[in-house]
């Protein structure tokens, strides 16, 4: 896993906090760059990361082309690997309507507030919720989860 | 100001809840593993990680109780920076942090999952009468100093909140078996059961006895020894009803007889059988939350059997109920602010025949809030302030003689609390934390209410000698304050340094050996001793602790404390309390752990300065007895083959006399067990 790559445990337990809390079986989605090596790279690493559980549910993978948005209809949840800025504003226009919860490594997609969660864990763990960008997607967290990360 | 008048109706709305308040519902497990770090509310009330709280704080993890040599929740606090456990004998610990050494300590608050287990009769914690076993701990949260404007009174010089496991972890069974040396044995089963979506049972039992210690020659021992016992059952029920809604049904029946020694030093044999019975709902909504919570306490409190020495002491029975009904609301103002506002009525009673009158009580309405804001991201300033409306009654005949008019009980007063910190990120890992308050420990209903003829066998035409309580008690009151400063020396050591002062006035002491009589003449004449409040003492000090890693496998922590500590007191002949002389001012702790594969060791030193404690001495006067400076080594080793776990345990291997801050000499004590989990 590269020092930019999504922390997937992490970001598998993020997931448990929504409320509605999501169980079962959940379509997710590998938003990626097509030819982007970086890209694809942390597609790779997110689908090594094996049987993902979030809370009650269990999460079932795969890739979305950046160019091929019309791929997510019933997805719940999009990890979007980093690099992707020009097609950022894009991303967070399909996963918007569709109220998908999008993660990502990349701070800078959550300040833009295309994405609705940033996950960094050096030094330690620090998640980043962008308020504009969940409210979009309609999405919520638990209060008590709210309280401890920083919302943008 | 729209967001804080939006607040104060919300909190109105939460009040008039049917059931009332404390802290909102929170998945500790999931949010430590998202953090990557433990999560605590017993600071400001909303969940914060340790890292970010700004008080002195120090979480156990249940990863750290199940390494730990200790068998016990006193045992796993003892190794930790300013904390003082005194084990009188071997089932009577009490816990003091930052000073204040004393039996029946009444100035540290414990909670379960926000529920008192303190006991309010005589101001004290039967560390005995949890209720939990340890295989159910979530985390042990310790945070030092006055936590009174959040948890209310007795939390005056710190308050421990066990937090235990939530019933939705799927089906799961940890059962434990113990045996040890001194006839040890302890039988704990926890088991969670899912009952339906989202409806969950947890159910835990456990049995534990023990041999009591050899009193020393220069110490009356009573004329038996008896061993000490404890049983108990829990079960937690928990729903959701809705996405956003959780309520938890809790109940729990636990017993304990052993032998204590009271603040009067007398050792008997006391036997409590406790029950409880709770029910919290909590409401995630799309500005914080609400939580509402009602639960009652019933104590029934066999004290006084098998007395030592002399001194007069009649068995008697005496039965605590609490009543609480707490409900708060936590606000979110804006991104990064938050406000708490709670209210809490609870009802205190205490009966029995060796009190003023059939009933004491005392019943307490309070109000409470906390502003927990972030101006810059490397600012925090959390204000807390909380009143307390107490009033006092007594019920039923008076016994005559009597030390007091029954106007004297009929009292009202209020108690204002507060606390104010900052905490201030300076980068590269350090922060600097400066915090201060007021707390308050109420004077139990003992202390208020007690009416007790002692037969001292003066003859016939002696007048009655009534040990009493007083109506005209103030509560304690304890300042704090405290400048900490922790750094991240490198990604596997932490450091953090902690300079606190305590003042303590008007601490309640039981009267000393001279029994400091006074006249009576309410309803006939008597000669009275009764418990008062003594001078003011304080406690200043230092904390340090270092913690870290080395490579995969070994962690480790070590902490030093000096406490020096300063007292203007009555002479210990009228009142036994002597803070000076029983808190130890020198506190060293180092622990390792080690854990590769199957294997995990854990070895803890301790060292305590020597103190004198209050005991009965050989003639069977109150008198402050030396307790040797001690070295104690503890050590735990185990090995896992699938779902069992095998452990041997040692505890003061060193079998230094003075490990366990009491008079009566502290055992060598080898313990084995094993462990299955499911």
């Amino acid at each position: 896993m590269g020092a930019a790559d999504l922390n997937i445990p992490v970001a598998t337990r993020v997931i448990s906090f929504l409320q509605p809390p999501l169980s079962g079986a959940i379509p997710a989605a590998i938003i990626y760059e097509p030819g982007n090596a970086a890209s694809e790279a942390e597609a790779a690493s997110i689908e090594r990361a094996g049987p993902l559980i979030a809370g009650k549910g269990t999460l079932r993978l795969k890739r979305v082309a950046a160019n091929a948005l019309g791929q997510l209809a019933g997805v719940r949840v999009a990890f979007v690997t980093s690099g992707l800025r020009d097609m950022e504003a894009q991303i967070a226009a399909a996963t918007a309507r569709q109220s998908i919860l999008t993660i990502t490594s990349d701070l800078g997609c959550v300040q833009a507030g295309h994405c609705a969660v940033a996950i960094s864990i050096t030094p330690r763990v620090q998640i980043t919720v962008s308020r504009a960008a969940a409210k979009a997607a309609n999405i919520q967290f638990g209060s008590a989860f709210l309280m401890l990360v920083k919302e943008i | 100001m729209r967001s804080l008048a939006r607040a104060t109706y919300l909190s109105l709305a939460a009040s008039l809840l049917p059931s009332a308040a404390c802290a909102q519902s929170v998945d500790y497990q999931a949010l430590q593993d998202t953090m990557g770090e433990p999560v605590t509310t017993s600071v400001t009330g909303k969940p914060q990680r340790a890292s970010e709280t700004p008080a002195s704080i120090e979480i156990i993890t249940r990863d750290r109780i199940a390494a730990s040599p200790a068998h016990d929740v006193p045992g796993l606090l003892k190794s930790y920076a300013g904390v003082d456990v005194n084990r009188w004998t071997a089932g009577q610990t009490d816990v003091a942090v930052r000073g204040g050494v004393q039996t029946y300590n009444p100035r540290l608050l414990v909670l379960v999952d926000g529920r008192q287990v303190y006991l309010d009769h005589y101001g004290m914690t039967d560390w005995n009468l949890l209720g939990v076993q340890l295989e159910e701990i979530q985390q042990i949260e310790l945070v030092r100093g006055p936590a009174t404007a959040l948890f209310g009174f007795n939390a005056a010089s710190a308050v421990i909140n066990i937090i235990t496991i939530r019933p939705g972890q799927g089906p799961s069974l940890a059962a434990s078996a113990e045996v040890g040396t001194h006839g040890y044995g302890r039988l704990s089963a926890v088991a969670t059961l899912p009952l339906g979506h989202d409806v969950d049972l947890r159910l835990s039992g456990g049995h534990q006895r023990e041999d009591e210690r050899s009193f020393p020659a220069n110490q009356p021992a009573p004329p038996s020894l008896i061993s000490v016992k404890r049983d108990e059952i829990d079960g937690t029920f928990e729903a959701a009803p809705g996405a956003r809604t959780r309520v938890t049904v809790n109940g729990g029946y636990s017993v304990n007889s052993q032998l204590e020694l009271l603040p009067t030093q007398v050792a008997t044999r006391q036997r409590y059988e406790a029950m409880t019975a709770g029910l919290r709902a909590d409401r995630d909504t799309d500005w914080g939350s609400v939580t509402g919570r009602i639960y009652a306490n019933w104590l029934d409190a066999h004290f006084g059997a098998g007395a030592s020495g002399t001194t007069g002491f009649t068995p008697t029975q005496l039965k605590n109920r609490i009543i609480s009904a707490q409900g708060s609301t936590l606000v979110r103002l804006g991104l990064d602010n938050v406000l708490r506002l709670g209210v809490e009525y609870r009802n205190n009673r205490l009966d029995g025949v060796a009190l003023y009158s059939p009933q004491i009580d005392y019943g307490v309405w309070s109000g409470s809030g906390i502003l927990d804001l972030h101006p810059t991201d490397i600012l925090a300033l959390t204000f807390a302030g909380r009143f307390d409306r107490v009033r006092l009654a007594s019920d039923g005949p008076i016994r005559l003689p009597a030390a007091n008019e029954q106007s004297d009980f009929d009292r009202q007063f209020i108690r204002s609390s507060f606390n104010a910190a900052a905490l201030l990120n300076l980068g590269a890992g350090g922060q600097l934390r400066v915090n201060g308050g007021v707390g308050y420990q109420i004077p139990s209903l003992i202390e208020y209410g007690l009416r007790m003829q002692l037969e001292l066998g003066l003859g016939p035409d002696a007048p009655p000698i009534l040990l009493a309580g007083s109506p005209a008690l103030n509560p304690v009151t304890v300042w704090s304050g405290e400048v900490g400063y922790s750094r991240q020396l490198s990604d596997s050591t932490k450091f953090d340094v902690t300079l606190f002062y305590t003042r303590t006035q008007h601490a309640i002491a039981s009267p000393g050996e001279s029994l400091a009589l006074v006249p009576t003449f309410i309803g006939g004449f008597a000669m009275v001793t009764s418990f008062q409040a003594d001078g003011p003492f304080r406690s200043a000090g230092a904390e340090f602790s270092l913690s870290g890693t080395i490579g995969k496998h070994l962690d480790w922590r070590a902490n030093y404390t000096f406490t020096d500590t300063g007292q203007k007191i009555v002479p210990i002949d009228i009142l036994s309390l002597s803070p000076r002389d029983t808190t130890a001012r020198h506190k060293a702790n180092a622990e390792i752990g080690y854990k590769q594969d199957r294997w995990f060791a854990t070895s803890v030193l301790r060292y305590t300065s020597a103190t004198r404690q209050f005991a009965d001495n050989a003639l069977g006067q109150i008198a402050l007895l030396d307790v040797k400076s001690a070295l104690a080594w503890d050590q735990k080793i185990g090995i896992k083959f699938g779902r069992v776990t095998l452990s041997a345990t040692g505890e003061n291997i060193t079998g230094a006399d003075g490990a366990t801050g009491s008079p009566i000499p502290a055992d060598r004590r080898f313990l084995f067990g094993v462990k299955l989990g499911l």
